[in-house]
């Protein structure tokens, strides 16, 4: 018989109103597959007292009522979901192929940088041209592909409303992986493409903000008004599961993105398509440009 | 009708908060003293959960355009209607064109001012509460500015007489020292065992980054263990793999100086939390000042859940003391 | 016999003399100032609260220094009244 690896998982109470579920410290596909099928299992339960369900990149987090629902009590469900989700590979997970333009090294970001030069590990270099060092790539130019190659796995929302950790769909040795600045920018301009640790983001609105800098979406992820089509359902565009293929683009047609926004007739190249962690994990590039084919040939 | 003849510092309209939406990033907003939002509510017979205006450190200069009933509830920030002064804690009734003022604080850091039938702006996400950095809720998703207008509406559920007060062992007291009740954990580990310890010993002095989103802390550096990090946590030892913040969670970015997240507060992010402010205690926090001490006490879950409770039975007293 | 007031910081934060570190201080002591004219800052959540005069004065002395934390309520600079 195999034997059972003891149990790494981490349950810790925030306070009286919060159990924070940490699966692994490292980021990993399978904790974060394994967060997203507890956490839809525990949706289904409707239980009472609970108010939020956040899953993480390798953590997730619930809010209670511990008044109606002891945060033990909900801690003894969430360990018998943990044993209970052994089949979490085989999960189906309704997601959506996005294409999410970006212009790299933009002059507001590249302003925004520049600013905070004090704030960073190496202040004689960009954002970019230290990122791409630290990777092993010669020049920001090759970090630019190795991003827009493959496409990246929404993995957390949070931080700010829409704001989408995103993971990238390639092999471990492949992945991109990068400090985050020494002390935080006060200042990242809206719509801002950033990596910090082994995460892509945007940042949804104007504000304070510590991951390397390298471009700007014309289009946005988070629209208040719910003016777009896009956001007719939620101001928030991006769910967990989604799965984002950063697109490099050039000047004119960011500009002609933003003419589109403005318009409020800009949707999103989009394919819904359903898979398995189990595809994903056996072997991430071949899936990777599984979808690059759905998104961009079908 | 009210007219807003000065705004104060920062005066948002706040409710209950925006809660059920963490998931997508959306904190909660809301009233960061509860105990005293729903206090002034009730003191003007509206549901505990009415709209009012929340304003830190100067209250604003209003002018009353209709009879109304107001409590105003908090810190200790003189009222004075037409230049007379009048009670905290108590229902008052204003006249037409009767200018409501303050004076200087001089305890606690926020007041409440709910009028009877609360402030009506339209909801967002089923909440009425300002967050100023997605400019939604509010007035506009701003805090007031001079020559705004607010609107009562329709949350009145009681009549309460005029004159009825909150008794003074119901309100609560402030001090320049204060003891701050949290459940540690989450990333705690991370921390050396005396740093553990130091952060449970030293008195944190509040700096001036002190507000709706956060309180910053000065007081000494703490050490996180040496490690190699693990994938995805980034460079610094206090960096963690990016995860979900609780609200109260308090996260010391480089060891240097401690953040307690508060009602604005981002909802995750990738530094290591070692503690979390439990419930009751957020709203003593909001009601201390930049300047002020704060020592940060180790309580355990039941203890942490026991001083809600504590707080729930005040409000029930609060309900049959103005039946 | 002349009447001394103090200025009062209404909130507690950071005290600024100058508008910005490039600008000129907003006033010296010893300098004449009217009611309304501003003789510092205070920064507190990342807002700057001028602080100003009440009355028309002569300002005698500055109990706090540009970057000094102040308390809600306490004296940064005392008026000599006209």
């Amino acid at each position: 018989m195999e034997e059972k690896a003891v149990s790494s998982v981490r349950y810790e109470h925030g306070g009286d109103e919060f159990v924070f579920v940490e699966l692994s410290e490292a980021m990993t596909l399978e904790a974060m597959f394994k967060g997203m099928a507890i956490t839809n299992k525990l949706k289904e339960k409707n239980l009472p007292g609970i108010i939020d369900v956040c899953p993480g990149n390798a953590s997730y987090m619930i809010r209670v009522d511990p008044e109606v629902l002891h945060p033990n009590d909900l801690i003894v469900v969430l360990k018998e979901l943990e044993h209970s989700v052994t089949d979490y590979k085989s999960l189906p997970i309704a997601s959506r192929l996005v294409d999410v333009p970006v212009l790299f090294e933009d002059p507001w970001t590249h302003e925004a940088l520049m600013r905070f030069r004090n704030n960073h590990q190496d202040p004689e270099a960009t954002d970019l041209e230290y990122s791409a060092k630290v990777n092993g790539y010669q020049t920001g130019e090759e970090l630019i592909k190795a991003i827009t190659t493959y496409p990246f796995l929404v993995s957390m929302i949070g931080f700010v409303p829409g704001l989408p950790f995103s993971f990238q769909l390639t092999s471990q040795e492949k992945q991109i992986e990068v400090p985050k600045y020494v002390r935080p920018r006060t200042f990242t301009p809206e719509r801002a493409f950033g990596f910090g640790g082994a995460f892509a983001v945007i940042y949804p609105v104007d504000g304070a903000g510590g991951y390397q800098l390298y471009g700007r979406a014309p289009a946005p992820i988070l629209d208040v008004e719910q003016e777009l089509a896009d956001f007719k359902d939620s101001m928030v565009f991006p769910r967990q599961g989604d799965i984002l293929r950063y697109r490099n683009v050039t000047r004119e047609e960011y500009d002609a993105v933003r003419e589109e926004v403005k318009n409020g007739t800009f949707q999103y190249r989009m394919k819904e398509m359903s898979f398995t962690p189990g595809e994903v994990m056996a072997d991430p590039l071949a899936f990777a440009d599984k979808v690059m084919g759905r998104l961009y040939n079908d | 009708m009210i007219k807003v003849r000065k705004p104060g510092l920062q005066t948002t309209v706040q409710d209950n908060g925006r809660n059920g939406y963490y998931e997508l990033g959306m904190p909660p907003s809301g009233a960061m003293d509860k105990y005293s939002f729903h206090s002034a509510n009730l003191l003007v017979g509206n549901d505990e959960n009415a709209a009012v205006l929340e304003a830190t450190y100067i209250g604003p200069e209003l002018e009353f355009q209709e009879d109304l009933l107001i409590a105003i509830t908090g810190g200790e920030l003189q009222p004075k209607i037409n230049g007379n002064p009048v009670d905290l804690w108590q229902a008052v009734s204003v006249k037409e064109g009767d200018i409501l003022t303050f004076d200087f604080i001089k305890q606690g850091a926020r007041i409440y001012i709910a009028f009877s039938g609360g402030i009506e702006v339209p909801e967002k996400m089923g909440s009425k509460s300002t967050y100023t950095l997605c400019g939604i809720g509010g007035l506009e998703g701003r805090a007031l500015k001079e020559g705004d207008v607010l609107h009562t509406g329709e949350m009145k559920i009681s009549d309460v007489k005029i004159g009825a007060s909150i008794p003074e062992e119901l309100r609560p007291t402030f001090s320049k020292h204060n003891e701050i009740r949290v459940v540690m954990g989450l990333c705690s580990y991370r921390l050396t065992e005396e740093s553990k310890e130091r952060f449970l010993s030293i008195d944190w002095t509040v700096t001036p980054d002190a507000n709706r989103v956060g309180y910053r802390f000065k007081g000494e550096a703490l050490d996180f263990i040496p490690r190699e990090q693990p994938f995805g946590a980034g460079g610094n030892p206090s960096n963690v793999t990016d995860l979900g913040y609780p609200i109260g969670s308090i996260q010391v970015p480089a060891g240097i100086e401690p953040i307690a997240l508060l009602h604005d507060a981002v909802t995750g992010g990738g530094y290591a939390t070692v503690a979390t402010i439990i419930s009751s205690d957020l709203n003593k926090m909001g009601q201390i000042k930049s300047n002020e001490k704060v020592r940060f006490v180790s309580v355990t879950l039941d203890e942490a859940i026991q001083a809600r409770k504590e707080v729930g039975e005040k409000i029930e007293k609060i309900k049959e003391i103005l039946k | 016999m002349s009447i001394k007031k103090e200025i009062s910081s209404p909130v507690p934060g950071v005290f600024y003399r100058r508008p910005s570190p490039e600008e000129d201080l907003y006033c010296n002591e010893g300098d004449t100032v009217k009611a309304g004219d501003t003789i510092g800052l205070v920064e507190v959540m990342k807002n700057f609260y001028e602080i100003k005069a009440e009355d028309d004065g002569v300002v005698e002395t500055f109990n706090v220094k540009t970057d000094e934390l102040v308390d809600a309520g306490q004296a940064v600079a005392i008026l000599t009244l006209k």
